[in-house]
Order: C-alpha cells, then structure tokens, then sequence
C-alpha cells in the first residue's frame, strides 16, 4: 500500500462541512432535514486523492463533526470506512463523474452512514425501548429508542439520502472538477 | 545488515511523509474534546451578519398570547399553593436572550445553537424558553455560542405534570415533532386539551414553566397511558429565545 502524501492546504475546504451543518440553509431542504454535507464533500475530495487519504479525510471530518454534534453516537467510523471506499472507487477505469453515477454513490453513501448512526443507537438503547415507562437509572442516557427508530429515524433517513442523491450530481461533479485542476491525483501515479 | 537499515529507513520515511496527517488529526482530537468549542466559535463569527432581527416577531405574537394566558392560570394556582407552603423559597431566574443562529430541528440531532455563550452566563443544564414556553435545555457550551437540546430530542426527558387533574409524567422526545408524555399513574384522567406545565418535583428545570398541550391520549398503552403532546412554543420558527440563568 502506497503511504498516503501529507495533505494538501485545500482539506481546508473541510472546514466548510461543519459550518454547512451548523447553518443547514432552509431552502436546502427536504421535509425539514438537510443534505449530508459531509458525504457531498468527501465524495469527490476522495475519488480524486485515493483511498488512504481519503479515510484520513474522514477521520479529520469525523472528529471535527463529532465535537459539534451531542450524544454518544458519532459518524466517525461510518465516514473513515466511505473515504477508503471511494478513494478505491476513483481508481476504478470507468470515469464515475460522466454519469449519474455520483449521485447513486453519494445515496448510498448517505444511507450507510445514517444505518450506522441507527446501528449504533439501536445498541446502546436497545433495552430501554421495550420498557414503556423507562428506568429512573436509564433516564440521562442519550438517544433514540427502537421505536423511534422504526417511526421517525425512518423518515429522516429517507429524506436524507434522497435529498443528498439529488444534490451529489450537481454539487460533487463541480468540486471534482475543481480538485483536478489543483490535487495530486491519487490513482494515476 | 542490509534488512534492518532498510527497515529503519522505511520507517523514519514514513513519519517524514506522514507527520502533516498526525499533526491534523491530533489537532483536531483537540477539537473534538473541547467539544468543537473553537468551530462553533468560527461559525458564529462568520454567521453574525445573518443573526435573526426583529422581523419574525408578528408571527410569534398568537404564542405569546397563549403562553401568557397559560402563565397567568399557573401564576394563580401556584399562587395558591405557595400561601400553603410560606416556608418555601421564592426563586426569581435572571433571564439572557439569545438569537437562534442554526438549527438542525428535523434531523438525527434536534438541537438550535444560540449566539450567546459562557461568556454571557450560560451553562450547561439550563432551561431555555421561547414566546410559548420552554424548548429545551443547554447541553453544551463554547465561549460564543451555547447548544440547546430541544424537548423533541429522543435525548430529553422532562418531569411534566397536568395542573388540572395533578397528574405526574415524564416527557420524552420521540424525534418527530410532537413529544409523548407518560403517565405515572395508572388512571391519570388526562383528556385532550390539558396544558401540560414542567413538575414542580422537577430538579432540572424550574416549576410551572408552560410546555404544551395534550392532543390525545392513548388509554390502553401499557403500563400507564400515553399521551402525545403539541408543544406551545413554534420551533420552526422561533428565532430568539431566552435562557433562565441563575
């Protein structure tokens, strides 16, 4: 396995996800969820610079997101596993950003990432959903019960990764263009 | 030995190439355990020509109807109750307002994040109301910004009670707009349209704060009926709040 390069100043540009989050435009949204920012950005940023740095990405956007973001669950594992993914996926010989096919991976993508969030509080709250009322003890734990889950957990997964899909061909095509011009390319050397 | 210079030379290459990646990564643990307090900061610093003005207020006028009858009803039978128990301390909250400078009230986290932070006061576990009652509570706080779990968080839960039939339930988040109340007792004799004030047994927020009212009420929920609940206060819409500091 090649050693990934040190970063580029662009990762910068990562610094933009959370802010994106915090703010979360309402005109960008879907039934009051919006998109997943971090999977538009990581998408192309890894395509172009291949798998090792791609999940170095992640990591840095998970850490970053999961200092903003409260409770126990955290996106981390779910986006360091989407950038190695990618970055292998950008060295495949079908050009991916010619097609639709942006938006399929990004909905995938985005789907991935929300089960893995659902995973993992579906594991930490799993017993406390089948008690109708809850254990005194268990009431400072965080996070959705199983019931939730299944009810609204379902929307916003959906609303998400629709929402997220529909924006990846416009959004990922412009900023895998622009990091052409400006990255190493992570699958021809 | 050829193998072994080799091996040590690969190594010191790699922590040459690689030592950009750990000086990000570990910069950013630092971010993460300060619980992204210099991000949050970054990001109210860049937003704060957007910061909510004066101009929602009109819509948010029908709420502070409602919450000022709500108040006025409770004022007069804690009033009440209070004559009973002189020995009682009266505590008066100083207040802080605070614009709403982001939200995320639909997704996986229901939480706003408001422009004011430590260093106007505000800390961790504090009860914050809007024109219609309390929202939420504080849950994390930078030195500018401070985030606000909302009562529709799955993450919150709230000792409320029903004045009208004294009746004690917890009210938890579901993720959808509209919390559910469960009901301590078995045959609370709640009906749809009872205002549901915090507990005054409750050690999180203060007493008698107006939360909601009841929309319906699942009789044959097990072990104690459910009811789902309408909060007074318009989240969506809400762009300054006030935070209840002691």
């Amino acid at each position: 396995m090649p050693l990934p390069r040190p970063p580029s100043p662009w990762i910068a540009t990562g610094l933009l996800v959370p802010l994106l989050t915090m703010a979360s435009p309402g005109w960008l949204k879907l039934a009051g969820v919006s998109p997943s920012w971090s999977v538009l950005w990581l998408l192309p940023w890894s395509l172009q610079t291949g798998p090792a740095e791609g999940a170095l990405a992640g990591a840095a956007l998970g850490l970053l997101l999961d200092g903003l973001l409260p409770g126990p669950v955290s996106p981390l594992p779910a986006l360091v596993l989407l950038g190695w993914w990618w970055g292998r996926r950008g060295r495949r010989p079908p050009p991916i950003e010619r097609s639709f096919n942006l938006g399929l991976v990004a909905l995938l993508g985005t789907l991935a990432m929300d089960l893995s969030l659902m995973l993992q509080w579906a594991l930490l709250q799993g017993p406390v959903a089948l008690r109708a009322v809850p254990d005194p003890a268990q009431l400072p734990r965080a996070g959705w019960t199983l019931t939730d889950l299944s009810h609204a957990g379902l929307h916003v997964l959906l609303a998400r990764a629709l929402l997220t899909g529909l924006l990846a061909p416009v959004l990922c095509s412009l900023q895998l263009l622009f990091w052409r011009r400006r990255l190493p390319d992570g699958w021809r050397t | 030995m050829p193998s072994g210079r080799w091996l040590r030379l690969g190594a010191l290459r790699s922590l040459t190439q690689l030592w950009p990646w750990l000086v990000l990564l570990l910069a950013l643990v630092g971010v993460r355990l300060s619980k992204g307090a210099p991000v949050a900061d970054l990001y109210a610093l860049v937003s704060y020509p957007f910061w909510p003005g004066t101009a929602q207020r009109e819509w948010l006028r029908s709420a502070q109807r409602l919450d000022d009858r709500v108040r006025l009803q409770q004022l007069e039978t804690d009033n009440q109750r209070l004559r009973d128990l002189l020995e009682l301390k009266q505590r008066n909250p100083e207040r802080v307002a605070a614009p709403v400078i982001g939200r995320d009230a639909a997704g996986w986290w229901q939480t706003l994040r408001l422009g004011r932070g430590s260093l106007q006061g505000l800390r961790q576990g504090q009860a914050v109301l809007a024109p219609g009652g309390l929202i939420g509570r504080i849950t994390a706080v930078t030195p500018a910004t401070a985030t606000v779990t909302l009562l529709t968080d799955p993450a919150s839960r709230v000792g409320v009670w029903v004045d009208r039939v004294s009746a004690h339930g917890l009210l938890t988040g579901t993720g959808s707009g509209r919390p559910e109340l469960r009901f301590v007792e078995k045959d609370p004799h709640v009906r749809a349209g009872d205002v549901v004030v915090t507990s005054p047994a409750s050690t999180l927020v203060p007493p008698n704060l107006p939360v909601g009212v009841v929309q319906r009420v699942n009789e044959s929920a097990d072990p104690a009926p459910v009811a789902v609940v309408q909060l007074i206060a318009p989240v969506e819409a809400v762009d300054w709040v006030q935070v209840l500091v002691r």
